[in-house]
């Protein structure tokens, strides 16, 4: 199986590996944190099979939700997609399309999706949902410091904010893996990757606690296949973040690097590996800490900002 | 750029990469070091004495680490021994002394993990990390202004010292016991060692024992006056340490 | 000469072991000998000294400028120990009262042990290490009383000494580090090859460690704006512990300031180090004449005094003449006996009237046959009266100014020295030339002394002491062993200020030129 696959085909496989692979990884993690727990846990498949069922039933609208309602999983599914296309999921080398948007615009498109998913909730004028979408956009807000703080860390060691070229870096000596600032960026997107995401400490991401629920909320009133994007496109959501921390920052290894069909193929097992490792990790972090009250989020998003910054001041002085 | 045609091949990435790594031990030293500044940055944020005790010694355990690393890194030997004294020192001996210190003013407290004694009021907790965080910066830029050159460590240590002692300040004037006052204390003085390590790695040992010696006996006599403190107020909080004015 | 440096350092630190080992009465004995001691062996320095800076056993140096110091502490360690005589009640057989006379004599001692090692110390490092063991000790002797304003105090200067200190330890290490790119990794920062060498060191690393210095001791001298402790401290102590913080302990935090300041004037040259120097000392002074002016308890009002003339000693510094840094080193001495004599004075006022505020304590000069004037003769001597010691080493630094052309700051030192005698004297007046009161009923009793008494009633109240009862007071001394250490101080201000002795000018001159007046 040494043929060379044609570049649009790789850049295809990258959309369909985070599209395919997003629910299976959250399966797993889900998996992994009942062993943890003792339990036998859901078998590792389970959400498709969830998105099968709901992809079956009825769709019901609340009265009064308007067209952005029903449009807006879609169009949010569509945008997580769109990232992918952006990042090195695959492969070390830039492909075509890769070049229409930067580390700042693939931010852009996701926060584009998770605008459209608070509008639809907004729109349902339902107390819970429109109570997660204010506080979703709140911590996302208070995020967004720490974020730019991470892309000027790799604005300032590569000169560019491309996230290939800051994968490219990492992987050429043993000196970029241990520096402060790479290890400071990396921890400070961590924490917010499990802001994001909704893990603990933030957020508990299975169960329904009203008082607690940030990302959970939103998709409180949709049903049906409308239910069925809105779930997988949070998995594929938290797919591309993963993907990001380890393709760019922690573990930009098993990356193909030519177009030969047995790389792709190698490449593609190896994203799926390293994040469900990365999904272990995050099973440990919610066994092991609780969740942090809503007004101590903000406490936590201070500590990844310190993370960041000092990140930008060990490169500003040298040394870092 | 969006509309131009795509080539079909890869992208070279070619150009040369505008900062250099530095090596790998300056790069680990300086990550023990940043590592020293979050555990200051941590002990601003933790309520529980236990958890300001247990900082306190992975602060210690972490400049013994970076005096191991120096010492073989550097070949000086003398630092090894400074290093198992600083382990026995400050991670063991202390941190028992502070926690029989706990254990008699406050053993139901102590039980539990250690008085949740807040900070002063005036500031919340977020809002302390980011002052922390301004004074720290303050530090770096200060201390790279000052154009010291060590072949001991890196001189990226020596901004994060002063960064340590910096935010060590903000943590003693923040909080309000006894207690918290004092490890801010010995974590500042951490923070000196650590500045020692990249300006004074050479220092003689018997000056370096000296030194730490002196630091027990400051320890034991704070126990002391922290008994008396609580021998009269039966608390540790300093709040109402407002007799003397004028 | 190296067997008297070697007592000086044994002598002390056995005697603080003996008094504690042995009954009340007797450990007073012992430190009482300890202190004369200690004083003569002091003087027999002096010869040796002014000739040549001398080095025993690798650790030990002997120069000119450390014998002045250790002059000033060891006269006040003789003088308070032989005070605490009277002060102390001893041998009543009550459990306590031993308890707390063993403790304070074994506090004593080892206090002026460290005081008298730290100018004896030939190293920087150890240098930091002795003047460290001072404010160890010291704190643990502002707590003795048990108060809550001792604890307080107690608390309160421990903190902000140790954190002063821990900077001025930076201030070493940079030292350090300049140092060591002259003189090899490995040198043990003696302090004579690092002054020989001062021109090469690099400027950066210097005036760092010369800052940092300055504002690290100075936390002990009591400069502004790290003197926040020394009203407390000196007030709520043991009054024989508070003449020796006054006296001595502030004096010799200055001599550290003043050995960096000898290598960073050798090494940045004259500028840079007098002006840190004039505008820490020009706060100072502002501060404590300010402060002066306006306190109700006379022990704080000594120790706003102290902070009053550690200020002008550093604006002596800063003057740069040769005569009035003759004039700084007399002052040490000067200020060491006035304020010694001052607070032994405050120390029978208390004693007799029970209260340690001013409003507490009228007709001093009726009660007190003897120690009324001789208080009133250390105040007027603090505020800078004639014949006394410190008119002419003020004197001599306001020459000092003047000829070096710092009118400016001479003006300024004029003044603020005029509203400080306005505050001290407005407030002895009060005390001392009023007419006597009857107390209003019985007094807070007499408490032992070392007992923790739960909560005081008032700030400032009487130290658990034999305050006498309600009535009218009668006229007396408390102790003939209170008066006589006062009236040698006494003399010695008097000796100091008509004509000081021809060794003693010797040994300040060759000081001066140690220093390194580069005017």
């Amino acid at each position: 199986m040494s043929a060379a696959l044609p570049v649009p085909v790789i850049q295809l496989f990258q959309v369909l590996t985070i599209a395919l692979g997003a629910p299976g990884i959250s399966g797993f993690i889900a998996k992994v944190e009942a062993r943890l727990q003792g339990r036998r846990g859901p078998r590792v498949l389970q959400p498709y099979y969830d998105l099968a069922k709901l992809f079956r039933k009825e769709a019901l609208a609340p009265e009064g939700a308007s067209w952005v309602f029903l449009a807006a999983p879609l169009a949010a599914f569509t945008c997580y997609l769109t990232v992918p296309l952006l990042i090195p999921v695959l492969t070390t080398y830039g492909l075509p399309l890769g070049y229409m948007g930067d580390i700042l615009g693939g931010g852009f498109i996701l926060s584009l999706a998770s605008f459209l998913v608070a509008v639809a909730a907004s729109d349902t004028a339902s107390p819970y949902a429109q109570l997660g979408a204010s506080r979703a956009k709140t911590f996302s807000a208070i995020t967004e410091p720490v974020v730019l703080f991470v892309v000027f860390t790799v604005g300032l060691i590569t000169g560019t904010d491309l996230p290939y070229a800051l994968a490219a870096t990492v992987r050429s000596s043993a000196g970029q893996i241990i520096r402060p600032a790479h290890a400071l960026a990396a921890a400070a997107l961590f924490m917010v990757i499990l802001a994001e995401t909704g893990r603990i400490p933030v957020e508990t991401h299975t169960g329904t606690n009203e008082f607690g629920m940030i990302e959970e909320a939103r998709p409180f009133e949709h049903s049906g296949p409308y239910f069925a994007w809105l779930r997988w496109g949070s998995a594929a959501k938290q797919l591309i973040l993963y993907t990001i921390l380890i393709n760019v920052f922690v573990a930009p290894w098993g990356l193909a690097a030519s177009t030969q069909a047995g790389a792709v193929l190698l490449a593609i097992v190896a994203l799926l590996g390293k994040a469900c490792a990365l999904g272990v990790v995050v099973a440990v972090i919610d066994n092991s800490f609780a969740k942090l009250r809503l007004f101590k989020i903000t406490e936590f998003v201070s500590a990844a900002f310190l993370l960041a910054v000092l990140g930008v001041f060990t490169l500003y002085l040298g040394g870092g | 750029m969006y509309l131009a045609p795509f080539p079909l091949a890869p992208f070279p990435l070619a150009q040369a990469l505008p900062t250099q790594a530095p090596g790998v031990f300056t790069g680990g030293a300086n990550v023990i070091a940043v590592l020293i500044l979050l555990a200051e940055f941590g002990m601003l944020r933790q309520a529980l004495l236990r958890d300001h005790i247990r900082l306190y010694m992975a602060q210690s355990a972490l400049i013994a680490i970076l005096a191991v690393i120096v010492a073989a890194a550097r070949h000086i030997p003398d630092l090894y021994v400074l290093a198992a004294l600083t382990v026995a020192l400050k991670v063991i001996v202390i941190p028992l002394l502070l926690r029989r210190l706990l254990r008699e003013t406050d053993p139901v407290g102590a039980a539990a993990g250690g008085a949740d004694i807040a900070g002063s009021g005036g500031l919340g907790e977020a809002s302390t990390v980011l002052l922390a965080i301004v004074v720290a910066a303050f530090g770096f830029f200060a201390a790279s202004r000052l154009g010291i050159r060590s072949d001991a460590a890196p001189v990226t240590a020596l901004s994060v010292s002063l960064s340590v002692v910096l935010v060590a300040f903000v943590l003693m004037i923040h909080r309000r016991d006894v207690v918290s006052q004092a490890i801010g204390l010995f974590s500042l003085e951490n923070g000196i060692s650590l500045a020692a390590l990249v300006v004074a790695a050479s220092l003689p040992l018997i000056l370096e024992v000296a030194l730490l010696f002196d630091l027990l006996l400051a320890v034991v006599v704070f126990g002391l006056l922290i008994r008396i403190h609580h021998g009269r107020g039966r608390s540790l909080s300093t709040a109402d340490l407002t007799r003397l004015r004028g | 000469m190296s067997v008297v440096a070697a007592l000086l350092l044994i002598v002390p630190f056995l005697a603080g072991l003996a008094s504690f080992a042995a009954p009340p009465r007797a450990g007073q004995a012992i430190t009482a000998v300890s202190g004369v001691a200690s004083f003569g062996l002091v003087l027999a320095l002096i010869p040796d000294a002014s000739q040549r800076a001398a080095s025993y056993f690798g650790f030990v140096r002997v120069d000119a400028l450390s014998v002045v110091f250790l002059l000033a502490t060891s006269f006040l360690y003789a003088t308070v120990a032989i005070y605490s005589i009277g002060y102390l009640p001893g041998g009543h057989g009550h459990d306590a009262s031993a308890r707390y006379t063993r403790r304070f004599s074994l506090g004593l001692n080892l206090f002026a042990w460290s005081m008298l090692a730290a100018p004896l110390m030939s190293n920087l490092a150890l240098l930091w290490v002795a003047i460290e063991v001072t404010t160890v000790i010291s704190a643990l002797l502002v707590a003795i009383e048990g108060t809550d304003g001792a604890a307080e105090a107690a608390w309160k200067y421990i903190l902000i000494a140790s954190a002063g200190l821990s900077i001025a330890l930076l201030g070493t290490i940079f030292m350090y580090y300049a140092g060591a790119q002259v003189l090899g990794p490995h040198y043990s920062m003696a302090f004579a090859p690092v002054l020989a060498s001062a021109r090469h060191l690099a400027v950066t690393p210097v005036r760092m460690a010369f800052v940092l210095a300055v504002l690290g001791f100075g936390t002990k001298v009591g400069l502004f704006p790290v003197h926040t402790w020394l009203p407390d401290a000196h007030s709520e102590a043991p009054t024989p512990v508070s003449a020796l913080l006054s006296g001595s302990l502030l004096a010799v935090s200055f001599y550290a300031i003043l050995r960096y300041y000898q290598i960073a004037v050798a090494s940045l040259g004259p500028r840079f180090p007098r002006d840190v120097l004039l505008v820490f000392g020009v706060a100072t002074l502002l501060l404590a004449a300010l402060y002066l002016l306006d306190q109700r308890d006379y022990k704080r009002l000594l120790a706003y005094s102290s902070m009053e003339h550690m200020g002008i000693l550093a604006i002596g510094v800063s003057f740069g003449a040769p005569i009035a840094l003759a004039g700084v080193l007399l002052h040490v001495l000067a200020h060491a006996a006035a304020k010694g004599n001052a607070f032994m004075g405050s120390g029978v006022l208390l004693r007799k009237f029970g209260s340690k505020e001013m409003r507490g304590v009228r007709g001093g000069l009726d009660l007190l046959p003897w120690s009324g004037p001789l208080f009133l003769a250390a105040v007027l001597a603090l505020c800078a009266m004639p014949p006394f010691g410190i008119f002419r080493s003020e004197f001599e630094i306001v020459a000092g100014g003047l000829a070096t052309s710092h009118n400016g700051p001479t003006v300024i030192l004029v003044i603020l020295v005029t509203v400080a005698f306005l505050g001290l004297t407005l407030s002895a007046n009060r005390m001392l030339l009023s007419r006597p009161r009857p107390r209003p009923g019985p007094g807070p009793g007499s408490a032992e002394p070392g007992s923790a008494e739960p909560g005081s009633a008032e700030p400032g109240s009487a130290e658990p002491g034999t305050a006498e009862p309600g009535g009218p007071l009668t006229r007396g001394e408390p102790s003939v062993w209170m008066v006589v250490p006062v009236a040698v101080g006494l003399v010695a201000l008097l000796v100091l200020g008509v004509h000081p002795p021809g060794e003693l000018t010797g040994l300040l001159a060759r000081a001066v030129a140690q220093l390194g007046s580069r005017a």
